[in-house]
């Protein structure tokens, strides 16, 4: 029997060491702190909104906390509830002392607890009285004398204070962004930051990003400030918050399907925040997240009235405290998120608030710093967020509109819900993208082999041949193409926003360079880069057109020297190529890019699966003829069951087309394939599912058709692909697609004849 | 899993070739066949035997990929025999309408027997 590991004690952190996910390499950094060797080494923690930074900061507080004779960790976070600058600065000391006191002792039940600083002379060690003495004097002095200024600063030497009798301590000021809301003669801001960098000791000041630094340095810059080391902290990476969703719902007992986990990742940004509130929600509520209708509705019900409503309400409370500021701030915040792009010029903000330049700064100010809205000189753009935008829609039927509450939650549930799969079909084909920018980010002035950016060559060289062969070929191969250096690559769609007509940002990307290392003005060039949507082999028709499109993008641009590259997954027709060459494009397919990618050193990543099971079922991995396998499993079941020879071969055969068709058609980003074969008396029903698009079945039904006489080329061409559903009809008795929330499933049916 | 082709039959005369399927023809199967046969036309075959003795499944694509060398063939005026086909695969055949477009012929050495023919007769006639 495996040793029990026991569990970590929680002091101030919510969620259990274990369950934290996605901070290993932030909280190392933390604790590193407390070690003597990091020296007096500060740090200021830029935070992106809810993205869980206070949590980070209490996981490390308990994890040094725990750590019995090391530094002593001190976690304070400032709150608008202390209205003035005095009022912070006391409550720091007191928190101060009392973490010190509760560590010291090994006491954590003291850290909750709210002892006079009188009080807390009594427990504290025979050690350090003196110093916590003559600090709690000079304090009540301070107090005396009603000297703000003072009052602050005796306060925050504190951490000095224990420095200078040797007494280490890690200082996490979690929310050092409110510090600009208190009142008082003194910016605390500054002082906080003097402080970090003056005391000797580590200090970690956390925010939220787009505040931090301007309120530590104040109105005038703080030497030393430049010098502390920056860490950010985003929303969780997608493997991360689908652990964490996992994580929190095992931990509140509710029930999660793995569509719902993908959709609440998708859907909620991969905010810490945002999942913990909707998982609490639906253990609150007694509610199940398997399907994406229960989710919505929790989702719904949140927006409208719970945490999440709550979130966004006090923000905008915060900005606009007067209920008819508060209306304005919403109507304009809504117009302009109904806009293209979300933006609107700053003349109509001002009149939609109908406030003076000044207040209109603190606004600007501070959606800018909650990342609900951007400022940029002449126009305001409001984020393009999902959950902020839902807020901001039913927030202004409900409040601005006055419609009716339950055909706002009606609508809004609709909304979702019919958004749902569309949003998960964004998703994989984000993820199924090529990542093009990734790529070309990596030329360094590699020579490659010519074949990999010439279809027709490499097609003429290695169609059909063995991947280590085409390897071996490219190392001979003599003909080389030099890239360029790649200095800056991002979404063409972020260059000219009109290409978003055409296809997905991340599929068109635009990379500057150069293609010599003396980075001349004669040798900048850029590439744009674009994923051309073929099922086949793409024809000169297609290329031309994308080749036009591209031309365009940088005539409007202003490129000068530019190197058009065209990627189709299964390459391009011979008159394409031809194409490519005559106006001197690049042209590959998606094994090139393999190729290609490797050489430049990239390492391919294929994440591992579970396994579950109480009938015949197998999960399978895209590719790699992997639907042999199911074909041989299902050829086995056949036989037990004495189906004819005849029959196990079309069951085979469907299988295997059904196989190919959810590998083609769903873009799945986990790769897999679930079958499962259910035997009964008299049939067998075998379902074929894949997560990702789901496929209309008429699109599969389409081009069933086998006479090249009455087709063109390319129709004949077309139609010699999309056969697996005809197919699968003809040697299947009964089959039919369900679309399930996140994909497609078909189940098909053969009968027993004995 | 299909079988790796090591190197296909060698021509049996100077016009006709022998190439095997293997046992799964699929995409990757389907396009070595597809350009053994170009390989075979371009150094002047003019009658091909594609034999699937051992075949056990063929997909669409690669009933596609054929599909696409009894084009390159008619094109180029050769022409191509199926041998050893299964009756399940000439099932799948019949329905994708491939039997109307190429012969098919029971064993490899009947193939051979009517290309030896074909190839006989002067092109032109």
């Amino acid at each position: 029997m495996p040793a029990k590991t026991p569990k970590a004690r929680r002091i101030l952190a919510r969620t259990a060491p274990e369950m934290f996910v996605g901070r290993g390499d932030a909280l190392r950094e933390l604790t590193a702190l407390a070690s003597p060797k990091a020296g007096h080494q500060s740090l200021v923690l830029l935070s992106a909104p809810q993205a869980g930074v206070s949590e980070l900061l209490r996981q490390t507080f308990d994890e040094l906390f725990r750590q019995r004779g090391g530094a002593s960790p001190i976690y304070f976070a400032f709150a608008r509830t202390d209205h003035v600058a005095t009022a912070a600065a006391r409550r720091f000391l007191h928190t101060f002392l009392t973490q010190l006191v509760a560590h010291r002792r090994d006491d954590p039940a003291l850290v909750p607890a709210s002892p006079t600083l009188r009080a807390l002379l009594d427990l504290v060690a025979p050690s350090d009285y003196e110093w916590v003495e003559s600090l709690v004097q000079k304090f009540e002095r301070a107090v005396g004398d009603a000297d703000e200024r003072a009052l602050v600063r005796v306060c925050l030497s504190a951490p000095q204070a224990a420095a200078s009798r040797g007494v280490r301590t890690v200082v996490m000021l979690d929310d050092v962004h409110l510090s600009e809301r208190l009142r008082g003669e003194i910016e605390l801001g500054p002082e906080v930051a003097h402080a970090a960098v003056q005391a000797g000791v580590p200090f970690v000041l956390a925010g939220l990003r787009r505040r931090m630094l301007d309120i530590l340095n104040g109105t005038a810059s703080l030497v030393g400030l430049d010098g502390l080391r920056k860490l950010h902290l985003d929303r969780l990476n997608e493997r991360d918050a689908r652990t964490l969703v996992e994580n929190l719902a095992q931990r509140h007992g509710v029930a999660l399907g793995d569509e719902t986990r993908d959709l609440a990742v998708e859907q909620l940004e991969s905010s810490p925040y945002l999942m913990s509130a909707l998982v609490e929600a639906a253990r609150d509520g007694e509610v199940q997240l398997t399907s994406f209708r229960e989710f919505q509705s929790l989702y719904v019900d949140e927006l409208l009235g719970g945490r999440i409503h709550r979130r966004y309400t006090g923000v905008l409370e915060e900005i606009a405290p007067s209920i008819a500021n508060r209306r304005n701030l919403l109507r304009v915040l809504h117009e302009s998120a109904s806009n293209v792009g979300g933006k609107s010029p700053v003349e109509v903000w001002m009149k939609r608030l109908g406030v003076d330049a000044i207040e209109f700064e603190r606004v600007m100010r501070l959606l800018h710093m909650h990342e609900l809205a951007s400022f940029h000189a002449t126009f305001v753009e409001t984020t393009p967020g999902v959950v902020w935008r839902d807020f901001l829609q039913a927030g202004y039927r409900l409040q601005v509109a006055a419609e009716p509450r339950a055909l706002v939650v009606a609508d809004t549930l609709v909304e979702t819900l019919k958004r749902a799969p569309r949003q998960m079909a964004r998703h994989y084909r984000r993820e199924s993208a090529l990542k093009l920018g990734d790529l070309m980010r990596r030329f360094d002035f590699e020579r490659v082999p010519a074949s990999l950016l010439h279809y027709d060559r490499y097609a003429r060289l290695y169609r059909g041949v063995a991947r280590d062969e085409v390897e071996s070929g490219l190392e001979a191969e003599t003909e080389l193409v030099r890239l360029p250096q790649i200095v800056h690559a991002a979404s063409c769609a972020s260059f000219h926003p009109p290409m978003l007509q055409f296809c997905d940002e991340e599929r068109c990307s635009v990379a500057h360079g150069f293609d010599t290392t003396s980075y001349a003005e004669a040798d900048e060039v850029v590439w744009i880069a674009a994923e051309v949507e073929s099922k086949l082999e793409a024809g000169r028709a297609l290329a031309e057109l994308w080749l036009d499109r591209l031309e365009g993008v940088a005539h409007a641009c202003g490129f000068e020297r530019v190197r058009f590259w065209l990627i189709s997954r299964e390459g391009f027709s011979a008159d394409a190529a031809e194409l490519l060459n005559e106006r001197e494009a690049f042209g590959s397919c998606r094994e090139q890019l393999e190729l290609l990618s490797a050489r430049l050193g990239q390492a391919s990543e294929e994440g591992a699966g579970e396994k579950a099971a109480d009938e015949f079922a197998m999960e399978l991995p895209m590719g790699e003829d992997t639907e042999l396998i199911a074909a041989h499993t299902v050829e086995q079941i056949a036989r037990r069951m004495e189906f004819q020879p005849e029959a196990i071969n079309q069951i085979k055969t469907a299988l295997v087309e059904a196989c190919i068709n959810a590998s083609e058609h769903s873009l799945s980003t986990e790769r897999k394939i679930y079958n499962r074969f259910r035997v009964e008396d008299d049939k067998l029903v075998i379902t074929v599912s894949s997560r990702g698009v789901a496929v209309p079945a008429i699109l599969s039904e389409n081009g069933a058709h086998a006479d090249r006489n009455g087709l063109g080329t390319n129709e004949a061409t077309k139609g010699r692909r999309g056969w697996g559903l005809k197919l699968i009809r003809t040697l299947m008795d009964d089959v039919e697609f369900e679309r399930v929330d996140d994909g497609t499933r078909l189940r098909m049916t053969k009968y027993l004849r004995k | 899993m299909s079988e790796p082709f090591n190197g296909f039959a060698p021509a049996v005369a100077a016009d006709i070739a022998v190439v095997h399927a293997g046992d799964y023809v699929n995409k990757l199967s389907g396009q070595r066949i597809e350009r053994e046969c170009i390989s075979r036309i371009e150094s002047g075959c003019r009658a091909l035997v594609i034999d699937f003795k051992g075949t056990e499944l063929v997909n669409s694509i690669g009933v596609s990929i054929l599909l696409g060398v009894i084009d390159i063939a008619e094109a180029a005026g050769a022409r191509i025999v199926f041998s050893n086909v299964s009756r399940h695969t000439v099932k799948l055949f019949e329905l994708l309408g491939l039997t109307r477009l190429v012969a098919l012929a029971d064993s490899e050495e009947a193939a051979l027997a009517t290309l030896k023919e074909f190839v006989a007769t002067p092109q032109g006639h």
